[in-house]
């Protein structure tokens, strides 16, 4: 039915939705993972990112900087973003840890809709298109398939923030310390840990996965009003199906999303979204707490 | 209908009886209630109300379809500001009274009641969505509330739902922009075989597909679809979509987006090169054409801009005028809800004055209604009007991208206005039985 | 005596308390009398708020008194809607009492349905749980266009027979302002004064105990699971009773309806009333349902002045506008104590 290259070409884009996906998921499976706390805001996080990034890479191109220099200036774009993170933790969550989570919850809703009229005051109503295309940094090609090289970095990246999270977590005293402050918050604070220290640091760093796949976005995308609240939908699908609270899982759970989806539109194109719920429905019918998760009564 | 007594008779009626009251008590003839009938019965004819005509606005202010609801919105508001220097209507100044469509139906029909039953506004201009649409049009009926949509009605909702409308005023057929898309592939690309669709999973992207495929195959008859895609509205990545469509190879890819997902997917499009390799049809990306950069949209894509396009050989003093104060106020090119929202407001003026020249006095909701039906005048894309059975009539423009040093976006050359008449089916067939008559 | 009194006022349960009686009253007075004086607008209004009264109190029975936060209550609300809907147009039924019968059975069959798979767990993975299935009926009112009119929704064109009598002649807004108004609060009324009994019973207590320490109520015989089950049912019909109220006012339903946001909504009039109170959640709609239309006019940046007023009231007042009136209410009595014994 498909030529081979054409299978390539559609499993490779299915990656890289997968991978975009997997950084947000990962935001949010890191805040819930320490703090125990669901972030709705992660959608308005990557709808962030991708605005700032088109601004970036419009500021750098009036500027002059050479096109090879995009990547790193989006990355900073998402860097630079993650100063939001401490702002939230510090001026809104931190006061409502004590609180039962239906708060925190709603704080993290009351965000989504301050952030939907925040982006829309700063930067418009009209779409916000960068002019720089992915094929900047060239193409590959395998038999008629076309895989920009940009998609590949982007994969590299977020493949390179998963190892990385992954070695965080199981191998230094960092993860050890995050891992015992999730497991037991009261136990961590007696035995010396400086939990609130460790609060902002995940929070900011689940803050920064977002915007960066935002930003990283933002060559191939455009941004528009709704973003962050459509792509969250995807997320929860990934950290239902993954497991809530599970780097590893969200990382599966965003490759299933993002192949399943990519297989779905090329085989039996009505079971785009469907299929995507298809499977959080066999999942929770069959395994609620996700492929990775485990559920505390 | 009668029992029936509009607000601001009400507002009269009180005046008058206030009015009455004071004289009463003045000449003291206290005890005697104020006859208000029969000042109702003077065979002169009432004034021309001293106080400002109000009228609603109900459209996207945020959302997906907010660059189409917003740029209505500032056509109106020009509209306004130039028919006020002017007088007003019938030396009425207008006042708009705007409220949010992008809350959903159910706001959104709070909001109708809220501009008709607490503001007073005479009429109710505005919607995008096909669900607010339909919603609208029953509403206006039940309310004798005069209702001039923009956009996004479906004619098959509607035709069901309300056969004789005399309030509602929906806009042009959902699929008119499919069909001009369709005759204009068959001009351009003669030689196009196959063909592979990516529309919006809900009504207005099916019924775009339905038609386009329906003419273009009367047209074309070896032409065969190879692929439907029909990602969710509000999708942003259509990387696989791209992928499959690639997979697919057809001759011509046919889109019917017309927000920012048109911008997104043009853009995802060029990194695989998809338009350098495959005609394109993208029947509405004119919505956003601003948006089109010239670095991800090749020439030679078919693109069509509904009944607006910003400039033409022609000439049109209105739409130049236009063109300029509204780069002036906001620095961008007005697009196509532009020309529908001010022809609504135009269309209005005229049914009133026309109305008023046969009466004699300001008229009713349902005397404005008969003048609107059959109504032409002149818009920003130039003379259009309401057909007898309350349809919006217009032009499209559609036309090939090209890349012109003036602009950073695309513009089209050459550009075709294609007529109404060879969009949308008479109101007494249905569009199938419209488009078998094609082939004779 | 005069302190008992208005601590009274301010507790858990105030229909023992006189004054609130009274209270209760006038307010039921006002709200008989509202349609022959107050503008028709704030009627429907009214009779909107009246609509979600159901939805919010059958919600709170799962967040206040069993713990269980729901984000997926637009799930109810939409099977309620769509129950209504379809009776009118496929069936041609016009009573409405088939349809509030049927929308509650169907409510409850779902709920069950629902609540079997999510009531294993609490907290954030039942929030998240009961968020995907509403996200999951979004998407299947979506696909399957041809049954549930896809993302135009269906609309109704008639007019439903109250206990039997129609009323197709009326102009619409006098339906609905005079006549539809008081069959609501009718219903409400009674809805409401189930749900009292409901949470003052014998239920009621063990779904608090369940609440407030699920392992000691399961040691001590309660079956837990199955207390959440009987709450998240009952909620499920209340919510899908508002929904069949609500649809004859807005005449339309749209999927929209069962979409994440929609869901946080009700969260949030619930949250910004109070939890803890059984009249919460329906001052807390009150207000919501009120400013909500006041904002929408005033301004195009009403969601960032929504967002500011929910974290606000996160921070600051937990308790919600009854937690907040409460504790307003002790600070004047500690006042008037100092005042009395200086």
């Amino acid at each position: 039915m498909f030529t081979l290259d054409a299978i390539i070409g559609i499993l490779f884009n299915g990656i890289f939705y997968g991978s975009i996906l997997f950084l947000i998921a990962a935001g949010l499976q890191l805040i819930f993972g320490v703090q125990r706390i669901l972030n709705l805001a992660c959608g308005s996080f990557y709808a962030l990112g991708v605005y700032t990034g088109v601004t970036f890479i419009e500021f750098f191109m009036g500027i002059g900087l050479p096109h090879i220099y995009f990547i790193i200036a989006l990355i900073i774009a998402g860097l630079i973003l993650g100063f939001i993170g401490p702002i939230i933790e510090r001026g809104i969550l931190k006061p409502i840890y004590a609180r039962e989570m239906e708060f925190q919850l709603l704080a993290t809703f009351a965000l989504v809709l301050i952030f939907e009229d925040v982006i829309r005051f700063v930067w418009g109503i009209y779409p916000k298109i960068s002019k720089v295309s992915p094929v900047i940094y060239g193409e590959l090609r395998i038999g008629a398939t076309i895989l920009p090289i940009y998609y590949i970095f982007v994969i590299v990246i977020s493949l390179t923030i998963a190892l990385f999270m992954g070695f965080m977590i199981k191998k230094t005293k960092l993860g050890k310390t995050l891992r015992a402050i999730s497991d037991n918050r009261e136990m961590s604070a007696a035995l010396g840990v400086n939990v609130n220290k460790f609060y902002l640091l995940s929070f900011t760093i689940g803050t920064i996965m977002g915007t960066i796949g935002g930003s990283l976005m933002a060559p191939v995308t455009a941004a528009w009003l709704g973003l962050g609240v459509e792509i969250i939908v995807y997320a929860f699908a990934v950290v239902v199906i993954g497991g809530l609270g599970s780097m590893i899982g969200a990382f599966i759970g965003a490759m299933i999303v993002g192949v399943f989806k990519g297989l779905a539109i090329a085989i039996y194109p009505e079971l785009e979204v469907l299929i995507i719920y298809a499977v959080v429905i066999a999942i929770l019918i069959m395994k609620p707490s996700g492929l990775f998760g485990r559920i505390e009564e | 209908m009668g029992e029936k007594v509009a607000r601001r008779d009400w507002i009269k009626v009180a005046g008058a009886g206030i009015v009455g009251l004071a004289i009463g008590a003045g000449a003291t003839y206290g005890l005697m209630p104020p006859r208000v009938e029969r000042i109702e019965v003077k065979p002169t004819p009432k004034p021309i109300p001293k106080e400002p005509l109000r009228l609603g606005v109900v459209t996207f202010l945020s959302g997906i379809p907010a660059p189409s609801g917003i740029a209505g919105l500032r056509a109106a508001e020009i509209w306004v500001d130039w028919t006020n220097a002017a007088g007003g209507i019938l030396g009425r100044k207008v006042e708009l009274l705007v409220e949010d469509e992008s809350e959903g139906v159910e706001k959104s029909v709070e909001r109708f009641k809220k501009l008709t039953v607490e503001k007073g506004c005479e009429a109710i201009f505005g919607t995008e969505s096909t669900s607010t649409g339909l919603a609208f049009g029953k509403l206006a009926e039940e309310m004798q509330q005069l209702w001039l949509s923009w956009d996004g009605t479906t004619q098959q909702g509607l035709e069901e739902t309300i056969p004789n409308k005399k309030f509602s005023f929906p806009s042009i057929y959902n699929e008119a922009e499919a069909v001009a898309g369709a005759v204009l592939v068959a001009k351009y690309f003669p030689n196009v075989k196959t063909v592979a669709g990516i529309n919006d999973d809900y009504s207005y992207g099916r019924n775009c597909w339905e038609a386009f495929m329906s003419v273009l195959k009367t047209l074309r008859p070896e032409v065969v679809p190879v692929k439907e895609l029909w990602p969710k509205l509000g999708e942003s990545d259509f990387t696989s979509h791209i992928a499959a469509l690639d997979a697919a190879k057809p001759d011509l890819i046919m889109s019917s987006f017309w927000a920012g997902h048109a911008t997104i997917f043009l853009k995802q499009a060029a990194a695989v090169g998809l338009f350098k390799k495959y005609k394109g049809a993208m029947v509405t990306a004119g919505g956003v054409l601003p948006t089109l950069k010239k670095e991800f949209v090749p020439e030679g894509v078919l693109i069509g801009c509904n009944s607006w396009y910003f400039e033409h050989p022609l000439g049109w003093p209105l739409r130049d005028k236009f063109v300029k104060e509204y780069l002036r106020r906001y620095g961008e090119y007005p697009v196509y809800e532009c020309d529908h929202a001010f022809f609504t407001f135009q269309a209005y003026k005229a049914a009133v004055e026309k109305a008023y020249a046969l009466k004699g006095e300001w008229p009713t909701k349902e005397e404005i209604a008969n003048q609107l039906r059959g109504i032409k005048v002149p818009s920003l894309s130039g003379y259009r009007g309401y057909r007898e059975d309350n349809y919006q009539i217009c032009n499209f423009f559609l036309g090939l991208s090209k890349h012109d040093p003036r602009y950073d976006f695309v513009t089209l050359d050459p550009l075709d206005m294609v007529p109404f008449e060879l969009m949308c089916h008479p109101p007494e067939m249905k569009f199938h039985d419209w488009v078998k008559t094609w082939k004779s | 005596m005069k302190i008992d009194i208005i601590k009274e006022v301010s507790t858990i349960i105030p229909f023992k308390n006189t004054r609130f009686t009274s209270i209760l009253i006038i307010l039921f007075i006002i709200a008989l009398i509202a349609p022959y004086v107050a503008p028709p607008f704030l009627t429907y209004i009214l009779l909107t708020f009246f609509c979600y009264v159901p939805i919010v109190i059958g919600f709170n029975l799962l967040l206040g008194y069993t713990g269980l936060l729901s984000f997926g209550h637009g799930l109810f609300v939409a099977i309620g809607m769509y129950t209504s809907v379809y009776l009118m147009r496929n069936y041609g039924v016009t009573s409405i009492e088939i349809m509030l019968i049927l929308a509650a059975t169907l409510s409850a069959l779902a709920g069950f349905g629902v609540g079997l798979l999510c009531i294993r767990y609490v907290r954030i993975f039942f929030a998240m749980l009961t968020l995907a299935f509403s996200m999951v009926f979004y998407s299947f009112l979506l696909k399957f266009y041809w049954l549930t009119g896809g993302d135009e929704g269906l609309g109704i064109y008639t007019r439903p027979a109250l206990l039997g009598m129609k009323f197709d002649t009326l102009y619409i807004m006098d339906f609905l302002t005079k006549v539809y108004y008081y069959y609501v609060l009718a219903i409400m009324v009674i809805l409401l004064i189930f749900m009292y009994r409901i949470t003052t019973s014998h239920f009621g207590i063990c779904l608090r105990a369940v609440k407030e320490n699920p392992r000691k109520a399961d040691e001590s015989g309660l079956n837990v699971k199955k207390y959440r089950l009987y709450a998240f049912v009952i909620s499920a019909i209340y919510t899908g009773i508002g929904g069949a109220l609500l649809v004859q006012v807005t005449r339309h339903v749209v999927p929209a309806i069962t979409y994440w946001t929609y869901s946080g909504e009700i969260v949030f009039m619930t949250l910004l009333g109070g939890f803890n109170y059984f009249t919460g959640p329906i001052i807390g709609a009150f207000v919501y349902i009120v400013l909500r239309d006041l904002i929408m006019s005033l301004t195009i940046y009403w969601r960032v002045i929504l967002g500011v007023a929910l974290l606000l009231i996160v921070i600051f007042v937990p308790g919600g506008l009854m937690g907040g009136a409460k504790s307003l209410s002790k600070l004047i009595i500690k006042k008037r104590e100092s005042y009395e014994f200086s």
